[in-house]
């Protein structure tokens, strides 16, 4: 799957037609189109196996009629979009003040060692990466970690190695 | 037009004017980098700080309007505590090594450190490495580290070449300036990023580490590289011509001009010029001294023409200068009675061009200017007539004023070929051309003089006037038309007619021309 993402660096990428409604939709929302920027960068990191590629920025340059430069700006500067390809289970673990107090750092670390991955690396059969990542907004229930669209909360090494060798099984299949 | 008072002094301003400009207006200096006359508001760099009476904060100039009675100060204490910081922050991660820096000596960020510097900074932070060397395009490079985010560059490609190649990428002290995917900085206009980059940032790949701009003198003229006329300055010194960058004008160019202009140096230089009066005959060429060749030769066409009027032609580019087509016409067709005079268009399919900035398809300066005196003479034959004619063998006497800038001239050697069925030809021209010599059984070679080393005018394609003073003489022997012209009919011999422009120069170049031996080992891309 890994390589596949990366094969698919320089290829052309589409939105789904479902895709293409949104990007219209989210065009016509706002005032400015440059706000629709950020929706429509989600939309196509969710439909490109979880990350932006230049062939996404190109493609949204296109359909958006906004300069491939000023979509790459709104790229770069957020953390959320993830500018290489990520495993199918991206695990982001929150390391900020809340998550850090209750051993959301050690946590990144074991979880780290435990699948011998560096933080954003791509494992080799292409499943995990391992992002250590900034407040999250669920500091009450410290440490948290977010693996793809969803919260796992509450978390203690053998909590969040239980969670993610479930899911591992569950798309590995 | 509400007035204002800036630094104790009045002002009077239009509606709408910013202080920032009002400073400008009033002659005051005040500190700014992100803000550039010719692009919108950014507000980035937060140096213009003023104190308005009345309001708590401060406020930055480029981006507040002048208001009725408003009481303005850059030079309060707060004031200037504000700029020494904000300055200091800007050299967080700027290096502080100008004595390598290609900007030194023109940098806004050395000259406000000058005047507004803390000189003892208290920074303990580590300065963030980045990329020194960034190959933007096939002629701009970036040093990352040395950029300070103003954003200029990135305007100006949004808002005046309008092809967006530039942004600012990642945040906070990891901000860079670039292009999306490797895509280079590549447009007619690119080179202007270079000229309002306010740091040694953007850099020109034909200029970096070839001057020390200090050491340069600028010299005012006009680009002759196409029939816009954009303002310029050329910057020379004592080996020859290195660069060119726009002068505001806003009636023709405003603060711009294009890459393809900023090449018209390289022509004017000794290296790429015709250097001696020469007469090549049966193979065998002969250097002659202005005074000794001109008066014949002079005598030879104006019997010619009195003779046959058929067997003379006389070839103008749109090169020269209203006063050189006048001198020569005068001379030629007014008082000699030649009739067969003809206009040598380069690039006929191009003429009417225009790509909705600056650069015109009329790669001549004063095409404009030529067919007025056409016009004024009545000369209406065309090129199909001349190709006629000397298919018919009916010319034999052929004098052209030729190209200056060889460059713009794709046609010369299929033109030469037609040229060939004269039997002289008298070939005036600025720059050299391989198989000129051969042409006819006789050819005359006249090095002239380029639009930098003489005077005169030049009308652009609007018809605007610009006149044009002699900044060096470069090559020695070279002619204006005019000064050919005073030669043709000059009966005394070894007359002084040849420095009619050289009492105006003020600087003669050195010899020889030489390579900079830094350029090549300064650096790589």
């Amino acid at each position: 799957m890994a390589e596949a993402n990366i094969q698919n660096k320089n290829n052309l990428f589409q939105l789904s037609p479902e895709g293409k409604e949104f990007v219209q939709g989210e065009l016509s929302r706002y005032e400015n189109k440059y706000s629709a920027i950020i929706p429509c960068l989600y939309r196509c990191q969710k439909e490109n196996q979880g990350w932006v590629s230049p062939a996404c920025i190109r493609y949204l340059s296109q359909i958006m009629e906004i300069p491939e430069a000023h979509i790459w700006e709104v790229a770069k500067f957020y953390t959320m979009f993830n500018k290489e390809p990520v495993g199918r289970l991206h695990i982001q673990v929150c390391c900020n003040i809340s998550c850090a107090l209750n051993g959301g750092r050690e946590l990144a670390d074991h979880l780290c060692q435990t699948y011998s991955l560096n933080a954003g690396e791509v494992s080799s059969d292409g499943m995990l990466t391992i992002s250590r990542v900034e407040c999250l907004g669920s500091c009450g229930t410290a440490p948290m970690m977010q693996i793809n669209e969803s919260y796992h909360e509450n978390l203690n090494p053998e909590k969040a190695e239980q969670i993610i060798n479930e899911l591992r099984a569950k798309y590995g299949s | 037009m509400p007035k204002c008072k800036i630094n104790g002094k009045e002002v009077d301003v239009p509606q709408g004017t910013t202080i920032i400009e009002a400073f400008k207006a009033s002659g005051q200096e005040i500190a700014h980098y992100c803000w550039h006359p010719g692009l919108s508001v950014a507000g980035v760099c937060r140096l213009c700080m003023v104190q308005i009476e009345g309001q708590p904060k401060l406020q930055i100039a480029c981006n507040t309007e002048v208001k009725e009675g408003m009481v303005i100060n850059n030079n309060s204490e707060t004031v200037k505590d504000t700029v020494r910081w904000g300055l200091d922050f800007h050299l967080i991660n700027h290096p502080l090594d100008c004595p390598i820096c290609d900007q030194a000596g023109e940098c806004g960020l050395q000259e406000q450190y000058m005047q507004f510097g803390k000189y003892d900074p208290e920074m303990a932070e580590h300065k963030v490495k980045k990329c020194k060397v960034v190959d933007l395009g096939p002629t701009v490079v970036l040093d990352s580290e040395r950029c300070i985010l103003c954003s200029r560059c990135v305007r100006f490609t949004d808002e005046v070449s309008k092809t967006h190649e530039l942004g600012i990428f990642e945040r906070g002290d990891r901000s860079e300036i670039g292009t999306f995917d490797g895509k280079p900085l590549n447009n007619k206009y690119s080179l202007n990023t270079v000229d309002i980059c306010p740091v040694g940032a953007l850099t020109s790949k034909d200029f970096r580490f070839r001057q020390r701009v200090w050491y340069l003198k600028e010299h005012n003229t006009i680009c002759t590289g196409c029939s816009t006329g954009c303002n310029v300055k050329v910057y020379y010194n004592e080996e020859g011509c290195w660069r060119v960058k726009p002068r505001y004008n806003p009636d023709i160019n405003g603060y711009w001009m294009c890459d393809e202009g900023r090449d018209i140096y390289k022509f004017i230089n000794k290296k790429n010029r015709l250097q001696e009066i020469t007469m090549t005959e049966k193979g065998v060429s002969k250097v002659f001294q202005a005074e000794e060749l001109l008066p014949q030769l002079g005598l030879e066409l104006k019997n010619a023409v009195q003779k046959n009027p058929e067997s003379v032609a006389l070839i103008l580019t749109g090169q020269y200068s209203c006063e050189e087509y006048q001198s020569l016409l005068n001379l030629m067709v007014k008082s000699w009675g030649l009739k067969n005079v003809f206009h040598w268009v380069n690039h006929p399919e191009s003429m009417e061009q225009f790509d909705g900035l600056l650069l015109r398809g009329d790669k001549n300066p004063n095409t404009k200017g030529l067919l007025n005196e056409l016009d004024l003479l009545s000369l209406t034959q065309t090129w199909k007539d001349l190709e006629e004619k000397l298919h018919r063998n009916l010319i034999k006497h052929l004098i052209v004023a030729g190209p200056e800038n060889l460059a713009t001239f794709s046609d010369v050697k299929e033109k030469l070929k037609l040229f060939s069925s004269a039997n002289k030809l008298i070939w005036l021209s600025a720059g050299i051309f391989e198989g000129v010599s051969s042409v006819c059984s006789q050819v005359v070679q006249i090095p002239t003089k380029t639009f930098f080393e003489k005077e005169g005018s030049y009308i652009n394609h609007k018809g605007m006037k610009q006149r044009v003073t002699p900044g060096v003489e470069i090559v020695k022997s070279a002619l204006s038309l005019c000064e050919f012209v005073e030669g043709l009919h000059h009966d005394n011999k070894g007359a002084h007619f040849q420095d009619m422009d050289s009492a105006l120069v003020d600087t003669k170049l050195k010899e020889p021309l030489k390579e900079n031996f830094f350029t090549a080992t300064r650096g790589s891309l």
